[in-house]
């Protein structure tokens, strides 16, 4: 298996090495919830917004993009497409799946907010709902992408 | 635990698709029957991951071969 960057930080017997990651993995995975409770915390309306917990959002942010972005480019999320038909029928379904996410976000933000009184209102409802859900087609087709190609590359000769 | 496997070499690789082949499975229905996804068997079979001591096992009472068939490596292999 390819070794990461963090290798040289792990010791070279593989039963330490593998504990040594779990522990690695369970402290990053308690410093997020952590970081996450302390924004939250300190960012609610009753105290205002604050930059220490702006840091700790950004650090959150950080935590989790990391490993999101690291498990898209490394194609293992589609593990089981490897055809063409099976990829563009996957394709179709990330795109339903972001329409659903779009209608849903839609949905929530109009009972929250209620419904837009004017065109700003609606351009402050439309505007951020249609990125996210662009966005969220978009690194979803990243990561089948990379999975189709590396599914393809491991297929059967 | 990782089984002894030549990574570089192609030979314990190919000894893993020749009896899959010979066992007239393809990777999916391997992967299904060892618990692991399509990719990991792909993977095993083109080097490119060390199976643990565990899924060695798996793979070889799948393809009723022994540990010594599928994953030694002979002085001639390398």
């Amino acid at each position: 298996m390819d070794k990461s960057w963090i290798s040289f930080l792990l010791p070279d017997d593989e039963y330490k090495e593998k504990k040594m990651l779990y522990f690695m993995a369970e402290s990053a995975v308690l410093l997020a919830v952590a970081l996450f409770i302390y924004a939250l915390i300190t960012n609610v309306e009753l105290y205002g917004s604050s930059e220490t917990g702006t840091l700790a959002g950004l650090s959150f942010v950080f935590l989790t993009g990391y490993v999101l972005v690291r498990y898209t480019f490394s194609g293992i999320e589609y593990t089981d497409i490897v055809g063409h038909n099976s990829y563009q029928k996957e394709k179709k379904t990330i795109l339903f799946r972001s329409l659903m996410f779009l209608i849903t976000f839609l949905v929530a933000s109009i009972i929250l907010k209620g419904i837009p009184a004017d065109m700003e209102e609606l351009l402050d409802l439309l505007g951020p709902s249609i990125l996210a859900a662009v966005f969220m087609y978009f690194w979803n087709y990243i990561s089948l992408k990379r999975s189709y190609q590396k599914n393809k590359d491991l297929l059967d000769d | 635990m990782q089984c002894i496997f030549d990574m570089d070499g192609e030979h314990v690789n190919n000894r893993i698709k020749i009896a899959r082949v010979g066992k007239s499975l393809t990777q999916v229905q391997l992967a299904k029957k060892v618990g692991v996804t399509r990719q990991t068997i792909g993977l095993i079979e083109k080097g490119q991951y060390n199976p643990s001591l565990q899924l060695c096992i798996s793979i070889a009472k799948t393809l009723e071969k022994t540990l010594d068939e599928l994953f030694w490596e002979d002085q001639n292999d390398g």
